[in-house]
């Protein structure tokens, strides 16, 4: 089973897979041993447009719907997690704009994704991850200009970005609702990336500190109002999560796809070992993790096509997804024995790749809170 | 079948700066079958500026030699090349025409057929009677199916496959007639303005007793230095798939494959070659294949006699070794 | 310039075909139809040359009414329009019989839009058949000149200037238009759609002529038939060596090269 998706979905499908299978999954392999991000690939990724996606019609983006998108980031994420996490994090950077933007602003940032840039989103700093109220960033308003000063760190795109959305605090003593969100553009002066991760999955996508250090910018790219950032930050994380959810089903596909084809070819005890039914359980219980978690996924974006609250089903799809990933990357390499241990083989790499979408964009346990809440209400 | 008053067969000898190329007398083999079943000649048809040396080659392997020579049929001038076909085909009316499985041979008898309206077969590799009629074969999907063609018209047209048939054996010099053809002006539309040699080397594959490929498996061009050293002891010549071409480890003259040479020599070594079907459907005439690959499963061991799994640039050095000490020996 | 580019839909050429165990029938269920390689690299070597001269590319083919998926890829990736050419009674046509009604609908379009095509891209051959004929038997029907094989093309004061690959080297080859040209594969790859080209060549209309929309187009008898479909024989496995070190694997084959007298 796949996404339910449009026929122009189900071509633009076939481009992508060809794509990915010829130009990323292979190339992605070094990559990921390097650590190098690989620009020609994403060269080539921009002149197809894919991260043109997510761009609403208006602004010059293909018009499909969020599952038909879901379709294309899944095959994208099998080829290389990374990749998929590089493609969808710039969508993740235009977001805040879109959901606080006006026009002109929204207009200018689609622009810039589609001339071939990437976006990226810029909250979570050294002493503010899961509890990202307590960040040290500032904005303090100089006449028509904002000046920010402070430190994001984990900024996926951060050195590759076109624009960042920022938030920073325009009045520390409000506590959250002192906090700002801000468009900068790349190459605005003061704005530096630092510290590049060196990471153990998604290697082929970058993550770095991004360091403002007196860096002005025009009053008018304050995104929505003074105090309304943390809202725009966890609006845009609320639609997000569902994205990485398809990223980590991917994953696991991948992997269930993986373990489905050496199973057949691997004979022990002279039959191929996915004769054996202990074998045919475990992939059963692949395909049923997988197919629940894509369904959720599909659920929880049909949910924001029509304009619906998703707060819970994308912190469930998000959180499900990626436990799952862990679960059938690491049942995949019980399935290679000792080769699914070894670089050689491609299932050690999917577990490694699976494990960051268990921490970033809300911690799974931070996920658990917002399903906890949203659930069991105030009491 | 029905020949009508078409008896000879006309064979196209195609020539590169005055020197035939092989396949075109490997085409005199299924032609001498063909003059059995009409009573006819073979007729070998040399179009040139010069066809001294053709002329003498082909004299031993047929009944007759055509030669049309002038300056406008240079190599690569099929505009000309074609009148010179045409004329004689009206001139003989053959019963079949054949020409090697090559660019121009493809060509040729592709225009010969439009303007008579005739059908051919192209790339055949083998040729049966089947009461009184030719039955060709030939390849499809790249070779994984063959179908048996039967041409419906006459002459029959076709083109045979490098390496399936082999030469015929020497016998007299058959005698050279000179045809003189006058080429109209407003048949000429295209010019070769430029000619160039990349490749020096002369790579005879097609004619290897000993083969050894190396494919993508051997990593660098250091390395497939290993793969020429084993065809040098081996008196052999090197082979290469496409992968290994375009990586620049060697000129496309030693490509093996559905888009290079298709070989039959008696020992074939595939070297970090896989087994692609491309590559497979050029080698599988070979009569012995060794195959040397890291992956159990590569499908080159399906077609193997020998697959040794292992290490190739541990594999080969050693088997290097082994085989220069029995040669001391 | 105006170009017109040939193609023809095949089956997925990275796919092994066989015989349905048994019959003479060819296995294509699960096969995607797709656009024959060689095609694909004269669309993109025709693509190539209108960037950089000027000028619309028009795609067409022949085949059945499905075959405007064929059509509908290309319009993605650099040609500006395109046609089907189905008729039930083109079914039976053979290469000969295509080139004439490949004639016939060039001949058509060129008399609609009122100018005529100046180079016309075939690939070099369908990976299915491989018989290399359409190029140069249009080129006959349509009675210019033709240039097979090509790796490259540029335009020149007196029409184009092919380079045409051959066993050494190459060849540059000149011709005045208009003129039929094969493509072989040159030093690049086709591009991939963008998002953007293929959205929009979704929405475009590929017209389909048949017969009756043509000039007096006779395809003719087939000239030629099959007799049998078969397999080739398979080469049998032989003995696999996968011994303690690579020594004693290399000796142990050479062994065996040895006992078979070929050393």
């Amino acid at each position: 089973m796949s996404y339910l998706i449009s026929e122009a979905a189900q071509d633009l499908l076939g481009d992508v897979k060809d794509f990915c299978e010829n130009e990323v999954k292979e190339p992605c392999k070094e990559f990921d041993r390097s650590g190098e991000w690989p620009k020609e690939i994403y060269d080539q990724a921009i002149e197809m447009q894919l991260q043109t996606l997510e761009v609403p019609e208006e602004y010059g983006g293909p018009g499909l719907s969020r599952v038909d998108v879901a379709a294309l980031f899944e095959e994208m994420a099998k080829a290389d997690a990374g990749f998929a996490t590089t493609i969808s994090a710039s969508g993740l950077g235009m977001k805040p704009v879109l959901i606080a933007g006006n026009e002109a602003q929204k207009k200018h940032a689609c622009q810039l994704i589609m001339d071939g840039g990437f976006g990226a989103f810029c909250l979570t700093e050294p002493g503010a991850g899961s509890d990202a109220s307590a960040g040290k960033t500032t904005a303090v308003k100089d006449g028509d200009s904002y000046i920010l000063n402070g430190r994001k760190c984990f900024i996926t795109n951060g050195g590759v970005a076109s624009f960042y959305c920022v938030t920073a605090m325009t009045d520390k003593s409000a506590g959250v609702k002192g906090m700002s969100m801000f468009f900068i553009e790349a190459g605005t002066p003061g704005l530096s990336t630092g510290h590049e991760e060196d990471k153990m999955g998604i290697r082929t996508s970058n993550t770095c500190d991004v360091v403002l250090d007196d860096c002005r910018i025009p009053a008018s790219d304050l995104l929505g109002a003074e105090g309304q950032g943390f809202t725009i930050a966890m609006k845009t994380l609320d639609q997000a999560r569902a994205w990485m959810g398809c990223i980590a089903t991917g994953i696991a596909q991948r992997a269930m796809e993986e373990a489905i084809a050496y199973g057949k070819e691997r004979v022990q005890f002279g039959k191929p070992i996915l004769k054996n039914q202990a074998l045919q359980f475990k992939v059963a219980d692949m395909a049923i993790k997988i197919e629940t978690a894509r369904q959720m996924v599909a659920h929880t974006l049909t949910l924001m096509d029509q304009g619906l609250p998703c707060s819970k089903e994308s912190a469930i799809a998000k959180c499900y997804a990626s436990d799952i990933a862990m679960e059938v990357a690491s049942e995949a390499i019980q399935m290679f024995g000792g080769y699914g241990y070894s670089r050689e083989y491609p299932v050690e790499k999917l577990l490694r790749d699976a494990k960051i979408f268990q921490i970033f964009e809300g911690t799974n346990e931070v996920q658990r809170i917002v399903v906890a809440n949203n659930t069991i209400g105030k009491f | 079948m029905d020949w009508g008053n078409c008896k000879d067969i006309l064979v196209f000898l195609e020539q590169k700066e005055g020197k035939v190329v092989n396949v075109s007398l490997e085409a005199l083999t299924p032609a001498r079958t063909l003059a059995g079943l009409t009573g006819g000649k073979v007729l070998a048809l040399a179009v040139g500026t010069d066809n001294a040396a053709a002329a003498e080659k082909a004299a031993p392997l047929c009944d007759g030699v055509l030669s049309v020579e002038g300056a406008a049929f240079s190599d690569g001038c099929s505009d000309a090349m074609v009148c010179a076909l045409e004329a004689m085909v009206n001139k003989y009316a053959p019963a079949a025409v054949l020409a090697g499985n090559t660019p121009l041979g493809r060509e040729l008898t592709a225009r010969l057929d439009a303007r008579k309206g005739l059908g051919s077969v192209q790339d055949a590799t083998a040729l049966k009677i089947d009461n009184g009629t030719p039955v060709w074969t030939v390849p499809l999907y790249g070779g994984t199916v063959l179908n048996d063609v039967v041409v419906d018209t006459l002459p029959v047209v076709a083109t045979v496959r490098s390496g399936a048939f082999s030469k015929p054996e020497a016998g007299e010099a058959a005698p050279v007639t000179a045809e003189a053809v006058e080429v109209p002006a407003d048949a000429i539309k295209t010019k070769v303005v430029e000619a160039v040699k990349e490749i020096s080397e002369s790579v005879n594959l097609e004619e290897a007793k000993v083969i050894v490929t190396g494919g993508r498996g051997m990593g660098s061009q250091e390395n497939f230095a290993l793969v020429e050293e084993l065809a040098q002891l081996l008196g052999g010549v090197v082979g290469a798939t496409r992968p290994a071409i375009e990586e620049g480890w060697v000129s496309r003259a030693h490509q093996v494959g559905q888009s290079g040479k298709i070989v039959s020599p008696a020992l074939y070594i595939a070297c970090g070659v896989s087994g692609a079907t491309q590559h497979v459907s050029g080698m599988t005439g070979s009569g012995y294949v060794v195959a040397i690959n890291k992956d159990e499963d590569a499908p080159i061991f399906d077609v193997a006699d020998v697959g040794i799994v292992g290490d190739v640039m541990k594999v080969l050095p050693a088997m290097i070794e082994e085989i220069r000490k029995r040669k001391a020996e | 310039m105006e170009i017109l580019v040939c193609l023809k839909q095949v089956p997925d050429d990275s796919v092994e075909i066989h015989l349905k165990p048994g019959t003479e029938e060819v296995n294509l269920d699960g096969v995607t139809p797709v656009v024959n390689a060689f095609d694909t690299y004269a669309l993109e070597m025709a693509t190539r040359l209108k960037e950089a001269v000027g000028g619309s590319i028009t795609a067409i083919t022949v085949g059945p009414e499905k075959a405007r998926d064929a059509v509908k890829t290309c319009l993605a990736v650099g040609a500006n329009q395109g046609y089907v050419i189905s008729d039930p009674t083109f079914e039976d046509a053979d290469t000969l019989g295509r080139s004439k009604i490949l004639a016939a609908a060039i001949r058509k379009l060129e008399a609609d839009a009122g100018k005529p095509f100046d180079l016309i891209f075939c690939g070099r051959e369908a990976t299915d058949r491989a018989s290399g004929q359409l190029g140069p038997q249009l080129a006959e029907a349509l009675g210019t000149g033709v240039i097979v094989d090509l790796v490259d093309i540029e335009q020149t004061d007196a029409g184009i200037c092919a380079k045409q690959e051959t066993e050494e080297g190459y060849r540059k080859v000149e011709s005045a238009l208009p003129c039929v040209v094969t493509v072989n594969k040159p030093a690049y790859d086709p591009r991939y759609p963008t998002i953007k080209s293929k959205m929009a060549a979704r929405k475009m209309a590929i017209p389909v002529l048949s017969a009756a929309d043509l000039d007096s187009v006779e395809p003719g008898k087939p000239t030629a038939h099959v007799v049998k479909v078969f397999e080739p024989a398979k080469r049998q496995a032989g003995v696999k060596i996968n011994e303690e070190t690579a020594a004693e694997s290399a000796i142990k084959a050479v062994d065996m090269m040895a006992a078979a007298k070929l050393l």
